[in-house]
């Protein structure tokens, strides 16, 4: 008749700790600090701070050519504004980047629900800038498709990770029929640069998902059959083709934005000092690169590409190890807008892609799409949280081929 | 047993559903590497470029900021910081037919219509030329030297191929004064003929062009230099004048004038064919103002020490087969102040003969006549001189001014030696601070000096130099008419006319040297062709002019002390 006696504690004993959850808010912020990726933010950090400097020197030539009889803009109003869009972004960013996994995917997925929906209403009270209806203005003026582009990459993500708890669940169709949807909003508009981003988000996410590799090829096929119709009978597509391909006149902004990137050689010419900037439209953002080359050079110019690649590979690495399959796909889709603007944009900048009319992220002035930047950027942070005290089976490279992962 | 079944097929689908979980997280990770490479590529190819770009690329242009904010060409100043020269921009009409860049016609309006209507802009250019220029379809400038609002008005046409690249000119605010120092700016950028040139290094290195070159000229005294040089010039008719006004006891040279004259600012055929410069490039005979000269080394070296000695005057020196003769009978017998005053190369002759070839080769090699003058022009005129061993005649005739040809330069610079206490110094167009003078060499005892400026002062109150006494400035000058060499013998009727002369002669502090080529006898000169009628006067209007800018004011109670040499020439105010 032995009972279990509880244990009791003698004064001046201690308890066993128990297991427990943060509850205070220093201690989640603490755990917080110890589970992102605080590599991915420094250098997310130097390259906003390297767009800070771009964006400054980039100014005076943007706000010369904005200015008019009537209205003389600040040398630096871009500038200034741009610091203040920045602590904005910040903000964001660093809020976004404090939501448990579960709900930054369930309110990245009622975002892009709602980010569908206004770029429905864009046709209708969509208000026009320089010829494209992008732009919806509810006091503030923002465009859905900015917004949209994260929320779409974990929507999808999400869309393709049923497979892991269904696999007969038709995914690929599903999330190929809502991309359909928003191409024909965004060419609507017309808005190519980020149906291009679409669809190559789109791309590599059901290439992660596993779409066998002989239809990986067929799409590619009809990609290229697709930008082949878009040449023939969508004139937005075909003019900026066309100036490619022909190497425009003397004049257009390509040429343009090649002699500014050229004129400050390895070194650069100086902060503030460029003169083909002055001469250049769109400084301040879609040639936000070529200004870099002027004023601070070719050197500086490789620097901000491995920048990018290094922000990429971060990212990209950290995610192989990863073992959720929602995790890994979103955190893909991700990167690959944040990299696949960034390198579209270097790109036409360097005159090896037609140009696009996508800024650099992070880098060029932008008002709601540096907000939208950042929460991608933030959200990125919040899925690829992990707890550094886990153990976690490794990638063997060796193994998945053995698998069969590229069938 | 049911149950067991169930449980397995329960059991048989979870093992399912985990291995493609398994293999499809395998899949997406290693595809996750297949983004990575396509990332890499892709960076990889951006690097690429960019070293492509780098390397392959021609550099850019460099622009140092420092040197932008210089002047293109360095500024040249006068002595007091009144600009002469400096850099102007300007806008060019350059015609790009390849602008448009579309393969079709290099205009979008006709071109007849584009000429006419740059006609209306610029009404001296030709329609049809400039039809045929656009049509030929040859880039080039259709004009230079465009005014700002010309400029708008061309870009008012609305064409691209005319297009307007800014260019910076040189432009010379005070037109055409001073020109022959000044010189021109080619188009090649680099300085021609003057100071442009031989400053050329100082005015277009970044080091150095941001400070003005300052050079010894002063523009007023320039400015009544050219003035008064071009009066006298017009007045008798001459075919040019030459001038010059130096500082004595620094051999800085204030004005120097060669007439006529042409425009820095627009150099055509004609201002190329006025550049040659008469007072440092053109050789003359100057004649009887080598006089003064003489007699300075002949006192000097102790061969006259009695100004009252007389010489025989009244009939030509015959010496071997060769005449000297004076323009008039002067008198029986004449002294050597006298000899001066009225100008006697047979007196002067006998003088230079008793002081012998050598000494006075010797007296002349000193005062630099055996070499190029001492300026920084680029156009130095070489003298005539006589290398060997001088024969007697060679020496009598240089007493004169005959067998000897030199430039103006050398004779103001000899004069400045004989003036100054005996000091030669190198004439220089840079303005030489205060205490740098050069330290120069000694040509002639200060004694000697004194004297000569006692002898120079009687020349211009009592001789020929009457016509040059501004009251109050204490002149004294030696006339020179000397005959120009043509073929076959000198030219009676063809003249270089020349008054050297310093002021004021109790201090002398400037020598001015005027010069007429082949004067005229006209009413002004009262039908005389003889430097006393048409040199002297230019002078003689010209000091008081420049006298007070200089710091000597009129002032008829001083003078140099004539009263020990006055008994000598006896009462000489009929004597014309």
């Amino acid at each position: 008749m032995t009972m279990a006696r509880p244990y009791v504690p003698r004064p001046g004993e201690r308890t066993a700790a128990r297991p427990q959850f943060p509850q205070s808010r220093k201690q989640q912020v603490k755990v917080w600090w110890r589970e992102i990726d605080r590599v991915l933010l420094a250098l997310v950090f130097g390259l906003m701070v390297l767009g800070t400097i771009a964006v400054a020197s980039a100014s005076p030539a943007s706000a010369r050519r904005l200015s008019t009889s009537a209205e003389r803009l600040d040398e630096l109003y871009f500038y200034w504004l741009h610091l203040r869009w920045q602590a904005l972004g910040l903000v964001a960013l660093i809020a976004t980047s404090m939501l448990p996994r579960d709900l930054a995917r369930r309110g990245s997925i009622l975002l892009a629900g709602a980010m569908l929906f206004f770029l429905l209403l864009v046709p209708f009270i969509g208000s026009e800038v320089n010829g494209a209806r992008r732009w919806i203005d509810l006091g503030i003026r923002f465009q859905p498709s900015e917004f949209l582009k994260p929320a779409f990459a974990v929507s999808i993500a999400w869309i393709l990770s049923w497979k892991a708890r269904d696999p007969d669940m038709p995914v690929i169709p599903i999330s190929g029929a809502l991309l359909g949807v928003v191409i024909v909003l965004l060419m609507a508009q017309p808005n190519l640069g980020d149906t291009i981003l679409f669809v190559g988000c789109w791309s590599v996410l059901v290439l992660l998902a596993g779409l066998p590799l002989q239809r990986v090829g067929i799409m590619g096929a009809a990609g290229v059959g697709l930008m082949t119709l878009a040449y023939l009978f969508y004139d937005n597509a075909r003019n900026r083709i066309d100036s490619f391909l022909g190497g425009g006149t003397a004049y257009d902004q390509v040429d343009l934005a090649s002699r500014t990137l050229m004129s400050g050689g390895w070194t650069g010419a100086g902060l503030w000092l460029g003169r083909r900037k002055m001469s250049l439209p769109e400084a301040h953002t879609d040639y936000i690169f070529s200004v870099i080359g002027e004023e601070f050079g070719l050197l500086v110019c490789a620097v901000v590409v491995v920048l990018y690649l290094a922000i990429i590979l971060r990212v990209l690495m950290r995610l192989v190890d990863e073992e959720n399959l929602f995790t890994i796909l979103a955190g893909s889709g991700l990167i690959a807008l944040f990299g696949g603007q960034a390198f579209i944009n270097i790109l036409v900048n360097l005159q090896l892609f037609p140009s696009k009319g996508t800024t650099l992220p992070l880098v060029s002035y932008g008002g709601s799409s540096t907000i939208a930047l950042c929460f991608t950027i933030g959200l990125l942070v919040a899925i690829t949280r992990r707890n550094p005290f886990l153990p976690r089976d490794r990638f063997m490279f060796t193994g998945a081929l053995e698998k069969g992962a590229f069938r | 047993m049911n149950s067991l079944t169930a449980s397995g097929a329960i059991a048989t689908g979870r093992v399912r559903l985990v291995d493609i979980r398994q293999r499809s997280l395998l899949t997406a990770r290693l595809r996750v590497l297949l983004l990575v490479g396509a990332f890499c590529l892709i960076a990889l190819a951006a690097l690429l470029r960019i070293a492509w770009l780098g390397l392959v690329q021609p550099p850019p242009h460099e622009q140092s900021m420092a040197e932008a904010l210089l002047p293109s060409r360095g500024e040249i100043t006068d002595r007091n910081g009144v600009p002469l020269a400096r850099a102007f921009p300007a806008y060019a009409l350059w015609y790009d037919p390849q602008a448009l860049n579309d393969g079709g016609s290099a205009l979008v309006k006709p071109a007849s219509e584009v000429a006419a209507e740059l006609t209306r802009i610029f009404p001296d250019l030709d329609p049809a030329e400039t039809t045929r220029r656009l049509t030929s379809g040859k880039a080039g400038y259709i004009r230079r030297r465009i005014l700002p609002e010309d400029a708008n008005r061309v870009q008012a046409i609305g064409e691209l191929a005319l297009e307007l690249p800014r260019e910076t000119d040189r432009q010379y605010p005070q037109g055409s004064m001073a020109a022959h120092v000044l010189g021109y700016v080619a188009a090649d950028g680099h300085g021609r003929v003057g100071m442009e040139q031989v400053l050329d290094e100082h005015l277009t290195d970044p080091a150095t062009r941001g400070t003005p070159a300052a050079l010894s000229i002063d523009t007023r005294v320039q400015g009544a230099l050219e003035d008064e040089l071009r009066r006298g010039m017009l007045a008798v008719n001459a075919a040019g004048a030459a001038g010059i006004v130096l500082d004595v006891d620094t051999g800085e040279v204030l004005a120097l004038a060669s007439l006529p004259e042409f425009d820095p600012n627009r150099i055509d055929a004609r201002g190329q064919s006025l550049m040659f410069n008469r007072v440092t490039n053109q050789v003359y005979e100057l004649g009887s103002t080598f006089k003064p000269l003489t007699v300075a080394a002949a006192i000097d070296s102790g061969v006259v020490t009695d100004l009252a000695k007389l010489y025989p005057a009244a009939r030509p020196l015959q010496v071997g087969g060769f005449r000297i003769r004076d323009s008039h009978i002067i008198g029986q017998y004449i002294n050597a102040p006298q000899a001066l005053i009225h100008s006697s190369n047979i007196v002067t002759a006998q003088i230079a003969d008793a002081l012998g070839p050598d000494r006075l080769k010797r007296t002349m090699e000193d005062l630099g006549m055996n070499e190029r003058p001492y300026i920084e022009l680029p156009a130095r005129g070489f003298p005539i001189w006589h290398k060997g061993k001088w024969p007697r005649l060679r020496a009598m005739t240089v007493s004169y001014g005959h067998g000897i040809a030199v430039t103006p330069l050398h004779l103001a610079s000899a004069y400045a030696t004989m003036v100054n206490g005996g000091i030669w110094r190198p004439t220089t167009l840079r303005k030489v601070a205060p205490g740098e003078a050069p330290r120069g060499r000694r040509v002639f005892k200060a004694s000697t000096s004194a004297r000569m400026n006692q002898l120079l002062r009687m020349i211009a109150v009592y001789g020929t130099g009457r016509h040059a006494d501004a009251p109050g400035f204490r002149i004294g000058g030696k006339t020179g008419s000397a005959e120009k060499p043509g073929v076959g013998g000198y030219r009676r009727t063809s003249l270089i006319t020349t008054f050297a002369a310093a002021f004021p002669m109790d201090k002398p502090r400037y020598v001015v040297v005027a010069m007429m080529d082949e004067p005229k006898g006209t009413a002004a000169s009262s039908y005389q062709r003889t430097a006393a009628w048409n040199a002297a006067p230019v002078v003689g209007r010209l000091i008081p002019r420049i006298g007070p800018l200089l710091g000597i004011l009129p002032d008829t109670s001083r003078d140099i002390d004539l009263t020990d040499l006055k008994p000598l020439v006896g009462d000489e105010e009929t004597e014309e």
